[in-house]
Parts: structure tokens; C-alpha cells; sequence
């Protein structure tokens, strides 16, 4: 268990534990269109956070007293599989922790979605972590982001989501499960980049003001990153085909 | 890109909208500037009037149906007394879109029933590929094919007669290829490749 008597040290010489500098991202791969029944789908590396995101919608909202006739909503789901981790975190099933999380993520995308243009519709986001290593709520929403672009869902921007926190007195980026649990503060944001609206802002521990001012400005950074990441996974499904087609021709 | 900048300054345009002054993508699909236009890669069908759609009547009662577009809101197409034309549960019919209300509920009218032949699904965004400029690309089929086809632009296909797996075929790869240049040309290739006695048996 996490606690002071037995904390590691977790950064030595300016280096983290997996030698990352303290502002850099664990290394992010993303794959758009992976999954054929759905409308949009994301699969998403994230360091060793392992995630699927699948898109349905808009269909009509079921069951009917749900629907809002001026505008869609949204339900989501985010869940991780019961192998997907080590320790308490390993239960599986509609948890607590499971519902906060789907409701915060639901409530990111509700201000970045066009809801308007689809009244009485529903939209469903469904995100499973297959493998967890600290910060998938962060994850789970920048693979469905992706995968709400890919089912071709009206949205204001393509968001990303990345968390910071401090260690042994210092500020660092996008934790993994050993830092999260050993650290003073962890606080997870997604974040629209077109004008850098907040759309979720949770925060575990203690930071000051000022602290809070660096961090966020840290992941605005990393968040460039992060989106060119996206947009390349989204370019990457048109790509293919064109690949297929000249080979085929090729062939023939 | 969603959140992309298009136009500096506001345009009025489909798959966009307008803040600040400034004109932003909200959807992944291609921009046309001569034009002026965003065609959407990916996405569900949204009704528009005069469009021409296909669809299966799912209820009835005094001479108005409820037929099922596959979109998220709901059609109705209001026969009169006079009409001598009925339709069944599960009947298929071509139909226009008269008027939109609130976005969702749809209002046909000008119906014909569709006898036999089968249904395809394919991806709304598509629909102007599939059918192409003036109809070139879907002549192209159909008189290669010998079928009927009708394309809704709600995203079902209708088709009865001649080569319909041929046919099935062709859109598949229309579907998949529809943002690459240079497609009828491939497509002619392929029905003239496959079709039975057709030029190039060895290679099909």
C-alpha cells in the first residue's frame, strides 16, 4: 500500500523513474477505426495504459422518456477489464470509481458536441482499459475523442486530456501508477485546444496557486503533442486505403 | 479537423460553424475552396427536403405511416382517402422529403412502393460518390450490371435484378474509396473485369 513510510524516491538527478525528464509525456500511440460495428472506434497506447474507445449514435434515444426533443445526449461508459490492473484497482464492474469517472468524461464531452444538431438523438461512448497504469481517465477521453471524430460526430474541437502533479516537491507530468500513488498531488484536466477551455479539472492533494499556474501551462504544452497525435491517428484510416488501392493496382 | 480554422471570417457553411468571427471545422472531411464547401468523411445522415429516401414502413393507422430511415429521429409519410395506394408493415418505399420539423421528425411525401429486390446499407456520407456527378457513376453500374438500383440519400440502397452481387461489389468499393480521385475510371475496371463474359475473364 501507498503510504510515507515505504515511498520510493521518485526522482533522481532531475530524471523520473523511467528516466522521463519531468515535463515529458510516456510515449502515445493511437489508432483510429479498429473496431467494425462501431461508428467510431480509437484504440489508444499510452505508455502502459492500454485503451479501447468505441462511438455508437446518433440513434434515437432509448428508452423514449430519456430523449431532450431540442438536443442530443450523451451517455458514457467507462470501464476496466478485470485483468486490467494490479492491486484494488484490479475489481471489475459499475464501481464507484468507475461512475464518477463516466460521468466526468460525459460531462467533458457535453460542451464540446454539437448536441444541437441531433435533438432527441443519443450518442454513446463507450471506453474500456485494458491494461491501467495510472492517469486512464486522461486517456479514456483522448481515445474518445478520437473515436467521436472517426464516427464523424458534429464537435467543436478535437479535446485531449493529460495530468499533472507534484512529487518530492517538484511538478511533473502525466503521472504513472507509482507516482500517482505516491505523489502530494495529482490533478487530471482535459482540455480543448482551440482556446484552451477547461473541460475537466479534478484534483487529489495539495498544490499552491502558483504551482497550479506552472502545471497548467506544462500540459497546454504537452497538449500539442498530444492533439498533432490525434489528428495523425485520424489521417492515418485515409491513408491506408490509398496505400491498398495503388498496391492492388499494381497487382493487377 | 474538428476545432480547425477554416475562413478567417465567417462563412456560412455545412459541417461549420462560426465563433469569434472566425469560421471552425466541426467535423473530420474535406475542404473545397472553389466551392467553398466541407464535405464530412464520416457522419449520419440529416434529413434535408427534396432529398430521395428509401425506407421500410414500420407502423400505420389511418392512413399515415411511420417508415424507418435508419437516422435518429422519425418519418411519416400522410397517404389520404383518396390515395389507392396502401402500404403494408415491412413494405419498402422510395419517397421525398417534403418538410423537416425540429430537425427530427421527417414528413414524406410522393411514395412508391418498391416490390422485391434487396437492401444495402452504406455510409449516408457516401451517397454522392455512389451516385456521382449527373449519375455518371451509378448509369455506370446499372448498365453494366443490368439492375435496377435506387440510391437513398439516407444512406440504403436499393437494387433488384441483373448482377446484384456485381453491383454490391462495386458500392462496397465506392464506399471505401470514396475520398480518392480517379474512381469511376477503377470502377469501370472492375465491373468490365468481373462481369460474366466480360472483356478480362482470365484475371477475375
Amino acid at each position: 500500500m501507498a503510504s510515507k513510510a515505504n515511498k520510493p524516491q521518485l526522482i533522481v538527478d532531475g530524471k523520473r523513474l523511467d528516466g522521463r525528464a519531468l515535463n515529458e509525456l510516456r510515449p502515445i500511440k493511437i489508432q483510429a477505426s479498429v473496431l467494425k460495428n462501431a461508428d467510431g472506434s480509437a484504440y489508444l497506447e499510452w505508455g502502459d495504459n492500454r485503451v479501447l474507445a468505441a462511438v455508437y449514435g446518433p440513434k434515437e434515444a432509448m428508452p423514449k422518456h430519456v430523449q431532450d426533443p431540442v438536443k442530443a445526449i450523451i451517455k458514457c461508459k467507462y470501464q476496466m477489464a478485470p485483468f486490467s490492473s494490479m492491486g484494488e484497482h484490479g475489481r471489475s464492474g459499475p464501481n464507484r470509481r468507475a461512475t464518477e469517472i463516466s460521468k466526468v468524461t460525459r460531462e467533458a464531452f457535453e460542451s464540446v458536441v454539437m448536441l444541437n444538431d441531433f435533438p432527441g438523438s443519443e450518442i454513446d461512448i463507450f471506453i474500456e482499459i485494458l491494461q491501467s497504469d495510472g492517469g486512464t481517465r486522461a486517456a479514456g477521453i483522448t481515445a474518445a475523442a478520437v473515436a467521436l471524430a472517426n464516427a464523424g460526430i458534429h464537435m467543436k474541437d478535437l479535446i485531449y486530456a493529460v495530468s499533472f502533479g507534484k512529487t518530492d516537491g517538484e511538478l511533473i507530468l502525466d503521472l504513472n501508477m507509482i507516482e500517482d500513488n505516491y505523489s502530494e498531488c495529482d490533478m487530471p484536466m482535459a482540455i480543448a485546444p482551440r482556446n484552451g477551455e477547461l473541460l475537466l479539472l479534478q484534483m487529489d492533494g495539495n498544490l499552491t496557486k502558483e504551482e497550479m499556474k506552472r502545471g497548467m501551462a506544462m500540459a497546454i504544452e504537452a497538449g500539442k503533442k498530444i492533439t498533432a497525435i490525434q489528428k495523425a491517428a485520424l489521417q492515418e484510416t485515409y491513408k491506408k486505403t490509398e496505400a491498398d488501392i495503388k498496391g492492388s493496382e499494381n497487382g493487377v | 479537423m474538428p476545432g480547425d480554422v477554416i475562413f478567417d471570417k465567417p462563412m456560412r457553411m455545412d459541417n461549420s460553424y462560426v465563433e469569434n468571427g472566425k469560421t471552425y471545422a466541426e467535423v473530420m472531411g474535406l475542404f473545397d475552396s472553389e466551392k467553398g464547401s466541407l464535405v464530412a468523411l464520416e457522419g449520419a445522415w440529416s434529413p434535408r427536403t427534396d432529398e430521395v429516401v428509401i425506407g421500410i414502413i414500420t407502423n400505420s393507422r389511418n392512413q399515415v405511416y411511420e417508415v424507418d430511415l435508419s437516422f435518429y429521429g422519425r418519418a411519416i409519410l400522410i397517404g389520404s382517402k383518396y390515395d389507392r395506394q396502401t402500404y403494408k408493415l415491412g413494405d419498402v418505399v422510395q419517397a421525398e422529403v417534403k418538410d423537416i420539423e425540429n430537425r427530427k421528425t421527417v414528413i414524406l411525401w410522393r411514395p412508391r412502393t418498391l416490390y422485391g429486390g434487396t437492401l444495402l446499407d452504406v455510409k449516408a456520407t457516401k451517397v454522392p460518390r455512389i451516385i456521382g456527378k449527373a449519375n455518371t457513376m451509378i448509369m455506370q453500374i446499372a448498365s453494366i450490371t443490368k439492375s435496377n438500383i435506387i440510391v437513398g440519400n439516407n444512406g440504403i440502397v436499393w437494387l433488384k435484378g441483373g448482377d446484384i452481387a456485381l453491383a454490391t461489389m462495386a458500392i462496397r468499393k465506392i464506399e471505401d474509396e470514396a475520398h480518392t480521385s480517379g474512381l469511376t475510371e477503377r470502377i469501370k475496371k472492375l465491373l468490365d473485369t468481373r462481369q460474366v463474359g466480360g472483356t478480362n475473364k482470365e484475371i477475375a
